[in-house]
């Protein structure tokens, strides 16, 4: 555990504990308790990071291994977004308001675990907590769509863990450690791999269900899809990434794929990830639900990560943690946005929406910047991303993964124009006549998070320090 | 720093940034906003142009900023960025004068001027770009504002038209970028000053080929284009006439013409391709009743005839191709500009349901005949000069057949222009009440348009002499 960031970890869990009894009369109060909980961790990781004297020197400063402090960074931020959002979102009379606010607040703190954690057990034992708190965040729409999706979620999960505990037991066995260090010394070693492999492909295999990488996508668009509007933005934004892919990213650099180590697994890895990033965009083609087609542009990008991941050289895992983290923000604005639909218009059906634009000019516009940066168009921070998965391919002699990952663009493209064009241009539809733009608060998270895709893009030179002394920490 | 140096970080920060600018001067009044965004297109033309002195002077302004990985973004003025930027300023400036009558009557208007003004930006952070990757940034830059711009008006339709622009283009560009990452891996660089006289693959030139036709609206990817003529017509003319589809012919120039030499087989490939798009869309030229994709189609055609210049391997047609270049931008951006002007007052875009419109709008008339002569290459005009240099600098190459098809083009321009004229002007009127002519400033800025053409072909020894310079001391494999 790396215990410098261990306060991020036990501070929300703590508000999460009083909010239930403090709020219990005054429901407003849990709103206040989960947002200044979790603004003051920005705050705090702001200073950590974000220093004039850190930043000229290069964040070699940085304590870890500067990946967890990234992702808690990306946590706090997703989760203050949705948090601040559903406080102006959620129902006045919402009966379960605290055990809502709590729920987030544990799932913080669940995925601070999972990002700092040292060995496979307590990975384990967090991935397990995450999954409990977002199969009852999934519920909290008490509709019939809410409860399917979090069924969905439940069983189609629950196999993955299931897996993933078998892998560590095979491990335990053979390795006779589970702590991350001994893995890596095991691989760095010259010894025949066997059975550790066998392992960390069952586990493998466990955190790619978990991360929604196709063909095991199915929970994937039920969940989002039936889940209140910002519990999948949370969902899609941050957690499914840290509970599957950031466990993807840690076990590729651990077993060393970068040298052709366990090239069997690293090479099924990267196929999924192609694989999924062509279905995913391919199927959102199709889609008419505005939710839904995030949910498959969602599978889509997942894959290109997962892709990076699989191969696993420095520059690689450069591109897959800086597009994890391009992820969060670009998706939680489009699901963000879809959420602001839906509370003005009453519908994400895109057959019945259109016209938008004028009443709602902020969603439309924050939307854009969103879709583009997803889509890799520059100067936006989605396209460095892309650009360093694809040099890293190319490096490293796969020109055929590299050319499909590059023309699949194409088809995020079009797929979102397709969006853009149904929801906010054209004639205004029934449904869009009496949809006013969503109030100032429920703006400010969405325009704030598009303001950070344009400044990654435009910062890309500071980033990319950053990015790199994690590359250089983790794989060393 | 040195003045041309601030000059040229200038004429692309001004136009990028100030873009961003304008929906704070719609807050102050209409009349701000407008004044702002002519102002900001006249001092983008007047700080590229700042830029002549230098290099005629035989000297060249740069200015870098460290980017990782060798994506450093470099700005670069030389003589060739410098025709091209300020040629495409000055048209763009006209464009934006013509503008403030030709949309006040419509929906949206702060987001046409920004979406004008940023795509005059990218078009200047394209042109001084001396690192390929920078290219391409601006590259998409510019097409998501004409994304934007087409689709100005907002049915179905247009959005439609308007998303098949910008997939075509982003396709095409993305087929760039492979060619540009095989270039980065087999030179390690993307600096285009250091890669000069380089040779290229095969691989890479083809997918660098491929975007550029996409953009440049040629063979196979020209359908958008046409289609793209929804748009308001001062669009049409600055995207699809005078700016944008000169990126693609700029971006040869500037790959294919002065860094890298390109091999013998792929020139070829490129005139046969040139010369096909250059018939077929003048055979759609001469078929179509909608005038402005009878202009599209010229464009079409007409930058084919660019490519050709390009593609020949010898100095005196890559001269005729850089004149072609500023011949075509004045020439063709007035015709669509007086096709603006005729749509909006005559309500319909059918050439048929026109006819006899000269004693009504005689002054659009008088522009759109000297226009459509420079266009045709009728002497004196400035069109005459560039079409003479590039078809006697292909009788140089000697390629037979590629002469023969573009002879053909040729004739089929004149064809088109005057059945075009025409039907517009002359004949019976066909059922309409004598639509009135233009506002002032619009008729002025197509009279404008006209003139200076007239005046490029009497002037044309300091253009020519301009382009011969730059051929001299940057052309790379020219006989």
């Amino acid at each position: 555990m790396d215990k410098g960031l261990l306060a991020y970890l036990l501070i929300p869990l703590l508000s999460a504990v009083i909010i239930p009894f403090a709020a219990k009369n005054r429901p407003k109060l849990a709103d206040i308790l989960a947002n200044v909980t979790l603004l003051a961790g920005l705050a705090n990781l702001a200073w950590l990071a974000l220093r004039p004297s850190i930043i000229r020197g290069e964040f070699a400063d940085i304590p870890g291994d500067g990946l967890s402090l990234l992702l808690v960074a990306a946590i706090y931020l997703v989760a203050f977004c949705v948090t601040f959002f559903s406080a102006w979102f959620l129902d006045e009379h919402l009966p379960n308001r605290q055990a809502y606010y709590s729920l987030i607040l544990v799932s913080v703190a669940a995925m601070c675990g999972v990002v700092t954690t040292t060995d496979f057990f307590t990975l384990y034992v967090f991935i397990e907590v995450l999954a409990v708190t977002s199969f009852a965040l999934i519920t909290t729409d008490e509709s019939s769509g809410g409860i399917e999706g979090a069924l969905k979620y439940f069983f189609l999960t629950f196999p993955a863990s299931a897996l993933i505990i078998v892998g560590i037991a095979v491990m335990m066995m053979s390795l006779g450690g589970l702590s991350f260090e001994s893995l890596r010394i095991f691989m760095a070693a010259d010894a025949p791999a066997g059975t550790v492999t066998f392992a960390a492909a069952l586990m493998m295999l466990g955190f790619l269900i978990k991360a929604g990488v196709a063909p095991f996508h199915a929970w994937t668009p039920d969940a989002y899809q039936g889940a209140y509007a910002p519990v999948s933005a949370y969902l899609a934004g941050i957690v499914t990434k840290i509970s599957g892919v950031y466990a993807i990213i840690k076990l590729a650099t651990l077993l060393r794929f970068f040298d052709g180590r366990a090239q069997a697994v690293s090479e099924m890895v990267m196929f999924l990830g192609m694989f999924s990033i062509a279905l995913g965009a391919l199927a959102a083609l199709k889609q008419t639900n505005f939710k839904r087609m995030l949910a498959f542009s969602s599978i889509s990008q997942v894959g290109y990560i997962v892709l990076a991941a699989g191969l696993g050289t420095p520059l690689a895992i450069m591109g897959a943690v800086f597009h994890l983290l391009n992820h969060a923000t670009f998706k939680t604005v489009l699901f963000l946005n879809s959420a602001s639909v839906e509370k003005s218009a009453g519908t994400t059906d895109m057959d019945k929406l259109g016209g938008l634009e004028h009443s709602m000019p902020w969603t439309s516009w924050t939307s854009i910047v969103a879709l583009l940066s997803t889509a890799g168009v520059p100067p936006l921070s989605g396209f460095w991303s892309k650009l360093l998965i694809i040099l890293a391919l190319w490096e490293s002699g796969l020109k055929t993964y590299a050319v499909l990952a590059l023309l699949f663009s194409i088809v995020t493209l079009a797929y979102f124009m397709m969006m853009q064009k149904k929801v906010f241009f054209g004639k205004k539809t029934a449904a869009a006549e009496s949809s006013p733009e969503v109030s100032a608060p429920l703006l400010a998270p969405v325009v704030l998070m598009s303001a950070l895709i344009v400044a990654l893009g435009l910062l890309f030179p500071y980033f990319y320090t950053y990015v790199k002394m994690v590359a250089e920490r983790i794989i060393l | 720093m040195d003045l041309p140096v601030k000059m040229l970080i200038l004429a692309v920060a001004v136009p990028v940034l100030g873009a961003f600018l304008i929906p704070i001067a719609a807050r102050v009044s209409t009349t701000a906003r407008n004044a702002f965004a002519v102002l900001l297109g006249l001092f983008t033309f007047l700080a590229a142009a700042s830029l002549f002195s230098t290099v005629l002077g035989g000297q060249t302004a740069s200015w870098g900023l460290s980017f990782p990985r060798g994506f450093d973004l470099i700005l670069h003025a030389d003589l060739l960025s410098v025709f091209m930027a300020s040629v495409s300023a000055f048209v763009s400036m006209i464009i934006l004068i013509y503008s403030v009558d030709y949309i006040s009557h419509y929906e949206n208007q702060t987001e046409y001027y920004l979406m004008v003004v940023l795509f005059l930006g990218s078009m200047m952070g394209l042109v001084f770009s001396a690192n390929l990757m920078w290219m391409y940034v601006f590259w998409e830059m510019t097409g998501f504002a004409s994304w934007r711009l087409v689709g100005f008006f907002r049915s179905d339709r247009d959005v439609a038209k308007a998303n098949k622009t910008i997939l075509v283009t982003v396709f095409g560009a993305l087929c760039m970028l492979i060619g540009i990452i095989i270039v980065y891996f087999d030179y390690g660089t993307l600096d285009l000053r250091m890669l000069h006289g380089q040779a290229i693959s095969y691989a890479a030139a083809a997918f660098i080929l491929v975007g550029i036709l996409s953009k440049s609206a040629t063979l196979p990817f020209s359908t958008w284009l046409p289609d793209a003529g929804v748009a308001p017509s001062t669009v049409t003319s600055l995207l699809h006439a005078a700016v944008l589809v000169k990126i693609g012919v700029y971006a040869y120039a500037r790959i294919f013409g002065v860094t890298f030499a390109a091999p013998d087989a792929f020139s070829n490939a490129v005139l046969y391709i040139a010369g096909a798009s250059a018939l077929v869309s003048a055979g759609a030229a001469l078929i179509d009743t909608d005038i402005k994709r009878i202009i599209a189609y010229s464009t079409i055609s007409q930058l084919a005839f660019i490519f050709l210049g390009l593609a020949s391997g010898n100095k005196t047609a890559f001269i005729g191709a850089i004149l072609y270049i500023l011949m075509h931008s004045v020439a063709k951006g007035g015709l669509f500009l007086c096709a603006g002007i005729i749509e909006q007052n005559a309500h319909t875009k059918d050439i048929n349901k026109m006819g006899g419109l000269f004693s009504s709008m005689p002054v659009t008339g008088v522009a759109f005949a000297l226009c459509s002569l420079s266009v045709m290459g009728i002497p004196p005009f400035g069109g005459f000069f560039s079409k003479f240099l590039v078809f006697s600098g292909a009788a140089q190459n000697g390629n037979l057949t590629v002469l023969l098809m573009f002879l053909a083009g040729a004739v089929m321009t004149l064809l088109y222009l005057v059945r075009l004229f025409y039907k517009i002007f002359l004949g019976e009127p066909a059922g309409h009440n004598n639509p009135k002519e233009g506002s002032f400033t619009m008729v002025a800025s197509v009279m404008a348009l006209a003139l200076i053409g007239l005046a490029l072909g009497a002037l044309i020894y300091y253009p020519s002499a301009y382009a011969e310079l730059l051929t001299n001391s940057l052309g790379v494999n020219l006989q």
